[in-house]
């Protein structure tokens, strides 16, 4: 009798073990990746806080792509208009950690309005409307001008800190802001606006007569990933310390951020983080071996990739620890 | 109590007069079929009533309340429900999943994840697909399908249902089984409006019907009446359906 009842209050605690413990991977893997900042070279330390960003780009779009369906090639433009906040924020004399609630505020605004005309638009009209916001806002600020720099860009007030301080502290906040964008993907795939998307995504007809609203929930999807993109650009900002406006609404920034997307898993909360983690490591490693061939080597891969695995890393990450879903 | 009232709805595509006038009412409780051969205006007529094309005359009346012109959305939280005859499925849910999304959104109250798979596992327990709800919509058959069109159609929990060919493609059996669905749906209370091919199904649970034909209503009555009605035999059902039906009538009235 007394082993029986031992034994369901082993199983009963194993259980509790069990579903502790992705928690406690999660934990250690962020105080394995905290530990790292003391640990390499600032070479390394400048490829890890890379992988962070584009991480938190490819996460942002997996909300508008992954979840809603909308190909929002041009999401680039938040990541700009993040970092322009900064910069013009900065020079008005506001401290660097009190700019980045802006910078996440400014670009979801912009989604807020813009989404309602441009989230009508279905497919690849989306998609290109998107590339032309991104143009648009590029040669907008060459034009403004003023605060903004123009076309001769924008230098941002130097930190008192010593680089090395400074680059670790960068490194700190674009893991904390990785950590967070991870925890909206995580809230997102269980909430009724993922649901919501997920819905429209297949079918947006029979979303809607289900009781959907379906415009809301893009808007609301589309705000989402700019105010996170635009938090990446911010960061990258104060990181960089000089903005010029073709490289802060840098197409690239968005592609890139859509392979490792695609790579690792859409529509999927870890795939973000393998795609971008796997991606940059790989594209670093060819930058230093191949500096004459190492677009065409990359262009082999992502084709390759995108040829053998559709589904992305994440499907045989899963299938290897025996998830299947 | 009228549960939907149609006002001289007219609606145009590109020239094109799709309705024309159309008056109709439905009562609470009742099932009435909507028939007419192919581009009367029937599916037309279903978009018009839950948001999807916005009549350009003419009132939609959901419980005494204006509805003309609201959107889907509104139209579906206020208590109407649909199928579609391509079905709508989301193909990357589960077959659960899709029942959810319909008690997740179209009640008045926000209710939790669980609580939407609770009651959807009670909906697909209702059309007979218990135990196919961790399946995707793909791998069900045609006859399924429907039935989860059904299912994500009564997980709303709606006052008026509309069914737009929900018995195509089926064969007799499912046909049937689908007959026996409709009516213990109707028993249990929920009105039902029903584009339909299949006479069978219609004549076997409609309490009237309604026929259109080039966007005109032609008739409004009692099934018995609408089939030896002349304008509705020469406009869709065509004599050699009314000789049949006269003929089994005649045959189950006076049995040998």
């Amino acid at each position: 009798m007394t082993g029986n009842w031992g034994g369901i209050k082993y199983r009963r605690s194993a259980a509790t073990i069990a579903r502790a413990l992705p928690w406690i991977g999660c934990t250690l893997l962020v105080v394995a990746l905290g530990a790292t900042a003391f640990l390499v070279n600032n070479y390394w330390l400048h490829v890890i806080t890379s992988i962070y960003m584009y991480a938190i780009v490819a996460l942002a779009l997996n909300v508008i792509v992954g979840y809603a369906g909308y190909h929002a090639f041009g999401n680039s433009v938040f990541f700009g208009i993040g970092a322009y906040t900064v910069g013009v924020a900065m020079n008005l004399g506001l401290p660097f950690t009190a700019t980045l609630p802006v910078a996440i505020a400014a670009p979801a605004l912009a989604a807020a309005v813009l989404g309602w005309p441009f989230l009508r638009l279905k497919g690849h009209y989306f998609a290109i409307a998107t590339l032309a916001l991104n143009m648009a806002m590029l040669d907008l600020i060459i034009n403004v001008g003023g605060v903004t720099g123009g076309a001769a860009g924008l230098p941002l007030p130097l930190s008192k800190m010593s680089p090395e301080v400074l680059y670790r502290m960068i490194y700190f906040v674009m893991l904390g802001s990785m950590i967070l964008a991870t925890g909206v993907l995580f809230w997102l795939s269980r909430s009724r606006l993922g649901y919501a998307l997920r819905a429209l995504r297949d079918s947006e007809l029979g979303a809607e007569v289900m009781g959907i609203n379906t415009t809301r929930a893009k808007i609301a999807a589309w705000t989402i990933s700019a105010a996170l993109t635009g938090l990446a650009g911010g960061i990258w900002a104060y990181w960089i310390t000089f903005l010029e406006p073709s490289s802060a609404f840098d197409i690239g920034i968005s592609v890139k951020g859509y392979i490792m997307m695609l790579m690792g898993g859409m529509g999927t909360v870890a795939g973000p983080l393998l795609g971008s983690a796997f991606l940059e490591t790989f594209a670093t490693l060819i930058w230093g071996e191949f500096p004459k061939i190492h677009f065409l080597i990359l262009g082999v891969l992502i084709i390759v990739v995108v040829m053998v695995i559709p589904e992305g890393i994440i499907y045989y990450v899963r299938r290897l620890v025996g998830v299947e879903k | 109590m009228d549960v939907l009232c149609a006002e001289g709805i007219g609606i145009e595509f590109g020239g094109v007069i799709a309705l024309s006038d159309v008056e109709f009412k439905v009562s609470r409780g009742e099932v009435v079929g909507l028939i007419g051969p192919n581009g009367a205006g029937k599916t037309t007529m279903l978009n018009v009533i839950s948001g999807i094309s916005r009549p350009s005359e003419g009132r939609l009346l959901f419980c005494g309340a204006e509805i003309t012109g609201w959107s889907p959305h509104k139209i579906a939280k206020l208590g109407v429900a649909r199928t579609f005859q391509i079905v709508q499925s989301f193909t990357h849910m589960t077959v659960r999943e899709n029942v959810a999304v319909g008690a997740m959104f179209a009640g008045s109250k926000a209710i939790s994840r669980s609580e939407a798979l609770d009651l959807a596992e009670h909906a697909l327990q209702r059309v007979g697909l218990s135990g196919k709800g961790g399946k995707a919509p793909r791998q069900l058959t045609l006859s399924d399908r429907k039935r989860l069109e059904l299912a994500r159609a009564i997980a709303m929990e709606p006052q008026l249902l509309l069914l737009d060919e929900v018995m195509a493609g089926l064969n007799h059996s499912e046909i049937d089984a689908v007959i026996d669905l409709i009516r213990q749906l109707n028993a249990s209370g929920l009105t039902i409006l029903m584009v339909e091919h299949v006479m069978k199904a219609i004549m076997a649970v409609c309490h009237r019907i309604i026929v259109l034909q080039f966007g005109h209503k032609i008739a409004d009555e009692a099934p018995e009446k609408v089939v030896s009605d002349p304008k509705v035999i020469s406009a869709y059902l065509g004599d050699r359906f009314a000789k049949r039906h006269r003929a089994h009538n005649v045959a189950t009235e006076c049995p040998p």
